[in-house]
């Protein structure tokens, strides 16, 4: 067959950059929020960490994505432009110069971006407050976070949608990308806030530093699972340029970070240490490497989809 | 909305002139580029943000009666009924036009390219130096004015015709018919059904061999077909990981340890 002409949107490191730490936000947000409602006093150190990295995460995200912009003063138009076409796609809902496109994932991600980006601050603001001394809204704190929660998942996982619905050889076909990003978030997320606990509290946190590698390490399976499922459903579908974009993953330019980084540093690993870890060096350590694995498994399979 | 408007390109006619990738760029007062050796006289390898025609080459190799093949055809945006690019866009500057072909506003797009990669045919092109998405408008100031589009005007043995999509897609099936008794048994139309895949192409062509051998997916899929599913996998994942979270945050203290 003649090579097609497909083209690639050629993101930069920049959008591997957020999509990560959009994980990072979203993953940490949800465990904390959880944390929060099986019982907030006992986890506050979670909960407040889980928080706090939320927004941490969150702040530069906005940024990269706008810099990353072929036109960046025109950010605003993924959320409004002054007159919205009718014609604008499938089940585009339009409010005067609002519009949301519920099957372009970009569009339905930025508004995601915007109501998290709320949720993360005042979760953040209200653990500040309440670290102050201040009186805590703690019911405040508790919708927000669900409703927050919500919305860290889908910001954790539409990147992997996003991806699923372009027409890259190595994409056209995978259904399980939303949910590989979504375990990426969660088991990252809940790195970070572990990798914070061990370093600031040491091994007075043995339980929550228990707690929250156990989160991580089910996500990690998680992850395991929708990863083969990926590649098994990629590898059925078997056209000759998607076995040769699956070739490139799995045995060409991208197999080492993607075997050696995101499977074996990544996933494997951790899990392995992870059930002997007890020392909050070891957590820190785990952590560490479940954060430099979750950036690599999403770095790897959007540069191998990208140049396939 | 007004009469559907559609291209038809006649592969059997083609002569590989280029008049049509010339005229696109006159007309959209395009920029020269650089010519690139694609092996063939195909130049560019791709779409470009500066080439919106592309008269593809391929070369076949025959038997001993006949020395070389030449597949010529001139490759344009199908501008589909189901749009991958349109149905990516973000930021709603591609949109479906009264014509019913698929344009993008440039004063709305903000350069994101997520329709560069969701489009199956290669079509969509980002343009570096304005920051926003290309691709052949079908002239759309031509068609508010009347008229067709300039690689239609411009080609020399009409394989390229503009008109109103049914009275095209009759034209072009009695063709597929004539090519057929005339021993062109793989003659076939591509993208002019309109219950077939995309919905129909309002750029349609007619091809003598399989898609493939002109580099053209036999099936194009609407990526955006993949959201709902991949969507539900995603919420079964973090209905995983979230119940994960609750057992693993319930337990009683002095059980943290096992596992």
């Amino acid at each position: 067959m003649e090579p097609g002409l497909l083209q690639s949107s050629n993101w930069p490191l920049l959008i591997d950059l957020y999509f990560f730490l959009g994980g990072v936000a979203g993953g940490a947000f949800v465990i904390a929020t959880i944390a929060n409602l099986v019982d907030g006093r006992r986890y506050q150190d979670i909960v407040r960490i889980g928080y706090y990295v939320a927004f941490l995460a969150l702040l530069p995200c906005p940024i990269l994505l706008i810099v990353d912009l072929g036109y960046p003063t025109r950010f605003l138009h993924m959320l409004m432009v002054s007159k919205p076409s009718t014609a604008i796609g499938m089940g585009a809902v339009t409010v005067g110069p609002l519009h949301l496109k519920p099957f372009s994932p970009m569009s339905a991600g930025s508004w995601a971006l915007l109501v998290f980006g709320l949720c993360t601050f005042l979760c953040a603001l209200d653990v500040f407050l309440t670290d102050r001394g201040g009186r805590s809204m703690i019911r405040l704190r508790t919708v927000v976070g669900l409703v927050g929660s919500v919305f860290g998942f889908f910001i954790a996982a539409y990147p992997g949608v996003l991806l699923g619905a372009t027409a890259r050889p190595l994409f056209v076909n995978a259904h399980w990308l939303g949910a590989i990003f979504l375990a990426v978030g969660a088991a990252t997320g809940g790195a970070a806030i572990a990798l914070v606990l061990a370093l600031l509290r040491g091994a007075g946190a043995r339980e929550g530093l228990t707690r929250v590698m156990r989160v991580t390490s089910m996500a990690l399976v998680v992850e395991l699972i929708a990863l083969i499922l990926f590649v098994v459903s990629v590898k059925m579908a078997g056209s000759a340029g998607i076995s040769a974009a699956l070739g490139r993953l799995l045995a060409g330019p991208y197999s080492i970070p993607f075997w050696l980084g995101a499977v074996i540093v990544g996933i494997v690993v951790p899990l392995v240490l992870q059930r002997r870890a007890g020392a909050p060096g070891m957590v820190a350590l785990v952590s560490a490497l479940v954060l430099v694995g979750g950036f690599l498994v999403k770095y790897v399979l959007i540069a191998a989809g990208q140049a396939s | 909305m007004a009469r559907t408007v559609a291209m038809f390109t006649d592969v059997s006619l083609c002569i590989g002139c280029r008049a049509c990738q010339v005229a696109c760029k006159q007309w959209n007062q395009l920029a020269p580029e650089e010519p690139e050796w694609t092996g063939s006289y195909q130049n560019h390898a791709t779409f470009t943000d500066k080439s919106y025609r592309l008269v593809r080459f391929f070369e076949e190799p025959g038997d001993d009666k006949v020395g070389m093949r030449w597949h010529m055809m001139s490759d344009v945006c199908k501008h589909c009924a189901q749009a991958g690019c349109l149905e990516a866009c973000p930021t709603g500057a591609i949109y479906r036009t009264e014509y019913g072909t698929v344009n993008i506003n440039q004063d709305i797009c903000n350069g994101c390219r997520y329709c560069v990669s969701a489009c199956p045919f290669g079509v969509v092109s980002f343009n570096h130096d304005t920051g926003t998405a290309t691709k052949c408008t079908f002239c759309n100031d031509r068609l508010h004015n009347g008229l067709g589009p300039a690689c239609a005007k411009a080609c020399p043995t009409e394989s390229i015709r503009f008109g109103f999509r049914d009275d095209l897609e009759a034209k072009a099936r009695k063709r597929v018919d004539e090519l057929q008794k005339m021993g062109f048994k793989d003659a076939q139309l591509y993208g002019a059904d309109k219950g077939g895949a995309l919905g129909g192409l309002n750029a349609f062509f007619l091809l003598l061999a399989k898609p493939a051998k002109y580099g053209l997916p036999e099936q194009p899929k609407l990526p955006q077909r993949n959201v709902v599913m991949d969507s539900l996998f995603s919420i079964g994942a973090a209905v995983a990981v979230g119940l994960g979270a609750l057992l693993a945050f319930r337990g009683r203290g002095d059980d943290a340890g096992g596992s």
